[in-house]
């Protein structure tokens, strides 16, 4: 079985969306989670232990995570293929993917559903959907609705917050 | 090779089947067809086929000679078939686990490319709901719409015209459907008034089309109604299986939010039409144009699948993507509806594969697509459509194809608001009200804000009243259907 990473509903292996939520399960590995007797763990095994990510940013399994500038925190985002950006207010039912709201959103001018990045194979992007102030990168202004490729270590700007994009995928 | 069957489906077992599987496979059969125990006439000569078939498959030496000479049959069959067939995997090698795993399978069904380019002549029935509550602008446009496929009609078309109540009536007979002057004075005396009993207008429709069904033409009948039907669903349901043991296919036009989606969703599942949900009457115009083009275009009618699926998998279900959206429950035959020339029939399977002991090839299933043909001058041959994959011990890293990854996001929205349904008529509220949230967050990023707005009008509902309004209901169920239109997938 494999768990789906946003509602921990449990589906076979191989399945593609979740029943439960809908979310996309393909970053979830199509392996299943196997548990080895610890008389069996062989040095080969150890040594295939993957190394630690640069910096004290994401937490493990995370491909992409978000620096806050203000803060210094990192939000890590877990398991999808796109994610929602923005911040969630009173008595609102969509709550987005990153919610900024605890990083005095609304006061920089972040809208509910601000921006998306998507990630594939090989590129991560970002698209602003049609915030009312507006998404830069690297200080410059995107157009809304137009996927732009970003990189690790861009300088994300939602309205007047600026994040940083952490991400494992170095290309 | 006796008749069609090849001998593993004469036995019913298959094509894997041990030899101890054969064996009772064929004790079975031979109690039950024996000479001295067979009830109908004909089983006599299976019996002997039978024989042959378990005589062939027990000796293992003319079994692998038979099974050479069936893949080259079949290979040529395939060749010179008039169907064209690919088929996408949702993992190019199945991993061997000793776990059940999911698998997807992706058909798209074409005509090939050799077919000789005609026009059937389109044998259509439009039934017409005339309730009460039809009266007014609901009416008008659908009397419009009417009268514009009647203009449509080339010589060998014929479309007449039933209206129902509680009882029905032609207005416009087969024959007088190209008389536009005397048609259109028919129409126009078509008053609204009295209950609903599809029934009733099925009944009669079926009867107007059964007049001229020919087998080189398209017999369709198209319901258009408002309303729900007063016990006689049952009627209907059995009306739709008679329609299609006579080649007739129903394609259903539910004007409003007030009729009842999943009894007509049934009768157009089991004759292989549609549904369309149409909130305002203006667009039936476009609508039933629309219909009537296809319908010209039909090239086979009845296309279905069949066959067998492997020992060790499971269909879980089945889902038509493309030409009209819908599922298609989870036994075999699925029924595929009509061929269109230039259009490809579009299905996804998804498949439980349990626990694994094979180490090369996994035999998913062996299918057989069949339909009847519109031309008579077209030697119309099934086409065998075995589904073989290779087993791998490797985990793939090769992102799973991108069509069915695509196709799987929308039914994943469309089971979302189904679940969502079924849990609110359990008066599950709160947990509806959260899956149609969820719901609406998913639709938004995938910029459908007007469906997403519709989904969570219907989550406060839930909160206020416990109910999701019938006009929710459907906005949802054929909104979230649409999303696996061409139109829609473009722009993703």
């Amino acid at each position: 079985m494999i768990e789906c990473p946003v509602c921990k509903h449990q589906e076979f292996v191989g399945t593609l969306y979740c029943s439960e939520c809908g979310a996309r399960l393909a970053s979830v590995s199509s392996f299943p989670t196997v548990s080895i007797p610890a008389d069996q763990i062989t040095e080969e095994s150890m040594a295939t232990k993957p190394t630690a990510p640069e910096g004290p940013e994401l937490s493990s399994g995370a491909l992409l995570g978000l620096r806050i500038i203000s803060t210094g925190d990192v939000l890590s985002l877990i398991g999808r293929d796109n994610y929602t950006l923005g911040r969630s207010g009173k008595d609102q039912a969509i709550i987005p993917d990153a919610d900024l709201e605890s990083y005095d959103a609304y006061e920089k001018g972040v809208s509910r559903l601000h921006a998306e990045i998507r990630l594939t194979r090989t590129s991560i992007s970002i698209i602003d959907l049609e915030s009312a102030n507006g998404t830069l990168v690297n200080g410059k202004r995107i157009n809304p609705q137009e996927p732009t490729p970003i990189r690790h270590g861009d300088m994300i700007q939602l309205g007047r917050m600026r994040l940083q994009l952490i991400s494992r995928l170095r290309k | 090779m006796p008749g069609d069957k090849d001998y593993y489906s004469l036995l019913g077992v298959p094509r894997s089947a041990s030899t101890e599987q054969i064996r009772r496979a064929y004790r079975e059969a031979a109690l039950r067809l024996h000479p001295d125990r067979n009830i109908q006439p004909g089983e006599t000569e299976i019996f002997i086929d039978v024989g042959k078939a378990y005589e062939t498959l027990i000796d293992d030496e003319r079994r692998a000679a038979y099974d050479e000479m069936l893949a080259q049959k079949e290979a040529e069959l395939a060749e010179k078939s008039c169907y064209n067939c690919q088929l996408f995997h949702s993992r190019s090698k199945i991993l061997k686990l000793d776990e059940p795993q999911v698998h997807y399978v992706l058909l798209k069904l074409r005509t090939s490319d050799h077919l000789p380019e005609l026009r059937p002549s389109v044998n259509l029935c439009i039934v017409i709901d005339r309730s009460t509550s039809m009266r007014g602008q609901r009416m008008d446009q659908v009397r419009t719409a009417v009268l514009t496929i009647l203009g449509d009609l080339q010589e060998n078309d014929t479309a007449s015209v039933v209206a129902f109540s509680d009882r029905a009536e032609v207005i416009v007979t087969a024959d007088q459907s190209r008389d536009l002057p005397t048609s259109r004075a028919r129409l126009s005396l078509l008053q609204a008034d009295g209950g609903t009993e599809i029934g009733q207008g099925l009944q009669s429709g079926i009867t107007e089309l059964e007049r001229r069904v020919g087998a080189d033409c398209v017999n369709h009948l198209i319901l258009i109604t408002d309303g729900r039907t007063y016990g006689d669903e049952d009627l209907c349901l059995e009306l739709a299986d008679y329609a299609h043991d006579h080649s007739i296919s129903i394609n259903c036009i539910g004007i409003g939010s007030d009729w009842n989606d999943r009894l007509l969703d049934d009768i157009s599942s089991r004759t292989g039409g549609s549904v369309v949900f149409q909130n305002t009457p203006a667009a039936v115009t476009d609508l039933l144009h629309n219909i009537f083009d296809s319908l010209s275009r039909v090239v086979a009618s009845g296309v279905h699948l069949e066959g067998a699926i492997g020992q060790q998998l499971d269909l879980r279900s089945a889902f038509r993507i493309s030409p009209d959206p819908m599922p298609l429950g989870d036994n075999l035959p699925l029924l595929l509806g009509n061929l269109i020339r230039d259009e490809t029939i579009e299905l996804l399977l998804e498949l439980v594969i349990h626990p694994l002991s094979t180490d090369d090839l996994l035999t998913i299933a062996h299918f057989n697509i069949s339909g009847d043909f519109l031309s008579n001058n077209v030697d119309c041959t099934d086409l065998p459509l075995p589904v073989i994959v290779e087993v791998t011990t490797q985990p793939e890293t090769e992102p799973p194809c991108g069509d069915i990854v695509n196709a799987l996001n929308k039914i994943a929205m469309y089971r979302l608001q189904d679940k969502a349904r079924h849990e609110a008529e359990l008066g599950q509220v709160k947990q509806a009200a959260r899956r149609l949230e969820n719901l609406a967050t998913h639709l938004l990023s995938y910029g459908e804000k007007e469906l997403a707005k519709a989904a969570l009008n219907e989550a406060v509902r839930l909160n206020q009243s416990r109910r999701i309004s019938s006009e929710g209901e459907k906005t949802l169920k054929y909104g979230t259907r649409a999303l696996l239109l061409p139109a829609k997938t473009g722009d993703s």
